[in-house]
């Protein structure tokens, strides 16, 4: 356990955190000791909070109507909340076998179990209704978000597995018709897909009313791409082997990575989704709380 | 290029080696799983940059270092023609010279010298040619030298000599020659009259394979030649001085007889006798001249016989001394007896040498007295202490002393005597003592180790006086019973015996004894130190001027310590030349020419030089020619080289090893394999630097 710059919070490695076998202690240990380090731990209850007055059109439900406002101005008002009811939380959770890589400590996927975990926990404690869909070359797994269904989630999360191939893209497109509610949907996945056809899929989600956010997990070895001896390159999920000399070749694979990744964060900002790049390297909790605050702040702007 | 063990050249395949750890082993040592290889196949060059060689300079090492290895071990060498390649190739060219004695014989040393300079006109521009000029021993005059002048100019300036022949110094001086040279031909020639007496048995002398060697014989056909072989001095003492006849041994070596052969006798450049003497063919004959009175020291004297073409022989040098007499003084003890009767009597009868006696009695010694003398002989008498240190002085200068200790020497001892006096011990009832212990390796009994020159065994000795020799004494003479009856001890540059019974015949049978004689004669010549001066010695001896030497420091013109030291003078070769002795000259000087040498010795003032007569060796009169064939065939491996131009065929081996390519190759190799570990070392260390941790876990292996 080591302490980083955030004053009040305690990150964890981690490594420490794939040695707790219990999801839900794992995620009350990130999401407590997170939540109790942030002294402005009060704005998360915003989902009750009152928004704004609107004019009264028939068909509104009478109950919302402000009879205080209507004695003093003789008018009818509605008065409309950030969130008038608990919200539905959706995670996508990738497990398709690219996602089994680790260059060192923690995999892809698990780092993944635990920031679902964690996101599910946070959103339990909300009374929020949580669920998940896990999904490699078909859908694996699918708990409809519902408040009771917080520990068939861990389960869900703990059972997932990266065995087959994925289709992120077919799997996406199947699933936004499944959604009937507005959720926040979470999509946890190492995304290897083109940024276009990508966003072209999730912003259906979007015009649906859905809040979307994206946890791009990535393993570092992935992005600084260290090797230097001539190997035998084999494609976890395809099974193609391909000879590598990563001498020279190792700049331009940089350089592709980070092209990736902007354009991934580019196109989600243009159609205001959420993008996160998570690197299986960092505290879970440092990406939480990143990922929390900025949230935060770009609520506060809407 | 040919190669001697090809079979090697199959292990040219490991040169793949190095290819299949760049291209293959390497590559498919890792085995990286990937999450995917989205990216890693949109690199356009990806399929050229995958197969390339990793390190070119490297990779070019390795193979070079196997490959110079491999090529080391077939062992490669470039085949050609040896007779075009002798033909074409440098020539080590060595040309032995025998400019011995027996060269000068008519014009045969200008003749050598003409083959000589023939040889070294033959050369061409790249041949490298040495000049040795030999006799009994070699001299290299130029040494693998190309420039034709330089060796024309030795040629021309070497000089019959008056050496003796032997050819295997020379030979083995070509052989170190060719040993050490790459050339591709090596050819010696021997250019020499091939005398027998120079090849006295078998050398161990072996030229490099493929080096020939030419005999040049210059010979004649009929050789015509007399020498004075030998030259015997009889002396007579006449009137203080010596009369010495002089007998000359003249040797006819040719085919022809010679009669009226004109034999004379020169002294001190003068002739003062002439005869004629008839030769047969080969034969000897003798001529006596008349006597010759000889009162100085270093006469010298030529004996020369006709004139011929060897002149070198038709003469014969040699020096004469008169044989000084040796002057001894006998010290009697105060009562006068008969005791010096023996003595006295004794040593008037010496010839060779002769002594002069003197007789004085102890009490009247003094040091004028000892002036002189070269021995003295202390007959049983008591010495007063001045006396004592009188005759040790005498004895540090290189005087010699005969103790001979009675009834009345007293006991104890001075510095002198060797070893201390004590009681007399009487044999008389065991019928007196023998003699039972002689050192036959001590100069004085050297003349006795033949029993035919007679025994000691039978002489009786009644008594005689007890003896203990100190340290550093020398027994030369024991009683039967063990006691020493002869004492010797060196005092600085003299020498002191001691003898433990009287000769006054009565403690012993000694004086009245046959042997008594010449046992006195060798004591007082050995204490003397006397040596007869040898008459003429032979070319290439060393100067010893010992002799002389320790004449002078008995006659007190020189000291003892200025001899024991370094001798200093000037030599003066028969051909005039001056040469330093000692004092940062010439430690030794060769005795190399034919003549007299003188010898002034420094510190001796007016006296006249020491002369050493030098003749040449008696076999260079014997012009017998050798077949050079006998020669050549124990020197030339494979037999006897014929023609100069005969090159044997030399072996696919013969050629490898005369080129040794393959030490050159296996160096390189070598060196390139500790380039390529230094090289790669660095590398490695870069990679571990670049990469820190390597990649692992679930998606890696090996």
């Amino acid at each position: 356990m080591e302490t980083h710059l955030v004053p009040g919070a305690r990150f964890v490695d981690p490594k420490v955190l794939a040695r707790v076998k219990d999801l839900e202690l794992l995620a009350r240990t990130v999401v407590d000791g997170f939540i109790n380090g942030l002294h402005r731990a009060p704005h998360f209850g915003a989902s009750v909070d009152f928004a704004e007055h609107r004019g009264y059109v028939p068909g509104d439900d009478i109950r919302h109507v402000d009879w205080r406002l209507y004695a003093r101005t003789d008018r009818y008002f509605i008065k409309q909340y950030e969130a008038d009811t608990n919200a539905n939380l959706v995670i996508l959770l990738d497990v398709s076998r690219s996602m089994s890589f680790a260059s060192a400590g923690v995999s892809k996927l698990e780092y993944a179990k635990f920031l679902a975990a964690c996101l599910a926990y946070l959103s339990h404690r909300q009374r929020d209704r949580v669920g998940i869909v896990t999904f490699d070359e078909e859908i694996v797994a699918w708990v409809p978000a519902s408040a009771k269904h917080f520990h068939v989630l861990l389960h869900t999360v703990d059972r997932a597995a990266a065995e087959r191939p994925g289709r992120l893209i077919d799997n996406l497109e199947r699933l936004i018709d499944r959604f009937k509610r507005r959720s926040l949907v979470v999509l946890i996945s190492d995304l290897y897909e083109s940024p276009e056809r990508l966003v072209e899929v999730l912003a259906p989600y979007r015009f649906g009313g859905h809040d979307l956010a994206v946890f791009h997990v990535l393993d570092p070895a992935e992005i600084s791409f260290p090797y230097d001896e001539p190997s035998r390159f084999v494609d976890l999920e395809s099974g193609e082997e391909m000879p590598v000399v990563p001498d020279r070749f190792a700049e331009e694979y940089r350089r592709l990575v980070r092209e990736h990744i902007e354009a991934l964060r580019a196109r989600c900002i243009d159609v205001r989704i959420d993008y996160t790049l998570l690197e299986t390297s960092r505290p879970l909790d440092e990406a939480l709380f990143a990922y929390l605050s900025s949230r935060e702040r770009s609520m506060r702007t809407r | 290029m040919s190669f001697l063990a090809p079979l090697f050249l199959t292990a040219l395949a490991a040169i793949a080696v190095p290819i299949f750890v760049h291209l293959i082993q390497r590559e498919r040592r890792t085995v990286v799983e990937f999450p995917s290889l989205m990216f890693v196949q949109r690199i356009p060059y990806q399929s050229v940059e995958r197969r390339r060689i990793h390190n070119w300079p490297l990779l070019l090492l390795r193979i070079a270092a196997l490959a110079a290895i491999v090529v080391a071990f077939a062992r490669p060498f470039t085949a050609v023609d040896p007779v075009q390649a002798a033909a074409s190739g440098d020539r080590e060219v060595v040309v032995l010279l025998d400019r011995s004695a027996s060269m000068g014989y008519g014009d045969r040393w200008a003749r050598a010298q003409a083959e000589a300079r023939r040889i070294v006109d033959g050369l061409s521009g790249s041949d490298r040619a040495t000049i040795v000029a030999f006799d009994d021993t070699p001299e290299e005059l130029v040494r693998a030298s190309s420039d034709a002048g330089s060796l024309r100019a030795a040629i021309d300036a070497a000089t019959v000599s008056s050496g003796g022949t032997r050819f295997a110094p020379a030979l083995r001086l070509a052989q170190s020659r060719f040993s050490m040279s790459g050339a591709a031909r090596k050819e010696a020639f021997l250019i020499s009259d091939f005398q027998r007496s120079g090849w006295v048995r078998q050398e161990d002398i072996a030229l490099p394979e493929g080096a020939t060697i030419t005999p040049v014989p210059v010979v004649d056909d009929d050789v015509a030649t007399v020498a004075v072989a030998s030259v015997a001095l009889q002396r007579e003492p006449f009137s203080g001085a010596e009369r010495v006849t002089v007998t000359a041994g003249v040797v006819n070596r040719g085919a022809v007889a010679v009669p009226g052969l004109d034999v004379s006798l020169e002294i001190d450049g003068r002739v003062v006798g002439r005869q004629t003497i008839d030769l047969e063919p080969q034969a000897t004959g003798a001529v006596t001249f008349e006597p010759v009175t000889v009162a100085e020291s270093d006469v010298q004297g030529i004996v020369r016989a006709g004139t011929d073409a060897l002149p070198a022989d038709n003469s014969f040098y040699f020096v004469i001394s008169p044989v000084r007499p040796v002057r001894v003084l006998v010290v009697d003890g105060d009562a006068a007896d008969q005791a010096g009767l023996f003595l006295r009597t004794a040593l008037g009868l010496g010839r060779e040498p002769s002594f002069v006696v003197e007789q004085v009695q102890a009490s009247r010694l003094t040091p004028e007295l000892l002036s002189g003398k070269a021995v003295v002989i202390v007959n049983d008498a008591a010495l007063s202490s001045a006396a004592a240190e009188t005759l040790g002085a005498f004895a540090e200068r290189g005087g010699g002393i005969l103790l001979v200790v009675g009834e009345r020497t007293p006991p104890g001892g001075w510095a002198a005597v060797p070893g201390t006096v004590s009681a007399p011990v009487d044999r008389m009832e065991a019928r007196g003592a023998t003699l039972g212990y002689l050192d036959y390796s001590h100069p004085v009994f050297e003349q006795f180790r033949d029993p035919r020159n007679g025994s000691f065994s039978a002489i009786r000795f009644i008594r005689y006086r007890a003896m203990q020799p100190q340290e550093g004494d020398r027994v030369l003479a024991r009683f039967d019973d063990g006691a020493p009856a002869l004492v010797e001890r060196r005092v600085g540059a003299g020498r002191v015996i001691a003898l433990t019974s009287s000769l006054n015949g009565t403690w012993n049978e000694l004086p009245r004894h046959a042997m008594f004689l010449p046992l006195l004669h060798e004591l007082a010549a050995y204490l003397a130190q006397h040596e007869t001066p040898e008459a003429w010695v032979t070319v290439g001896r060393m100067l010893d001027v010992s002799a002389p030497v320790a004449a002078l420091v008995r006659e007190g013109q020189l000291s003892a310590a200025g001899a024991a030291g370094d001798v200093r003078g000037v030599v003066v070769t028969p051909s005039g030349r001056q040469v330093t002795l000692g004092a940062g000259g010439a430690e030794s000087i060769l005795l190399s020419e034919q003549g007299f040498y003188s010898v002034r010795i420094a510190g001796t003032g007016n006296r006249p030089p020491y002369v050493v007569a030098v003749n040449l060796a008696p076999e260079e009169s014997d012009l017998t020619p050798i077949d050079p064939a006998l020669v050549l065939a124990s020197t030339v491996p494979g037999g006897v080289a014929g023609a100069p131009m005969d090159v044997e065929p030399l072996s696919a081996a013969g050629m490898e090893k005369r080129q040794s390519l393959w030490w050159s190759l296996l160096v390189v190799g070598l060196a390139a394999l500790l380039v390529e570990g230094a090289l790669s070392n660095r590398l490695s260390k870069k990679v571990v630097r670049r990469v820190g941790v390597q990649p692992g876990g679930a998606g890696t292996e090996g």
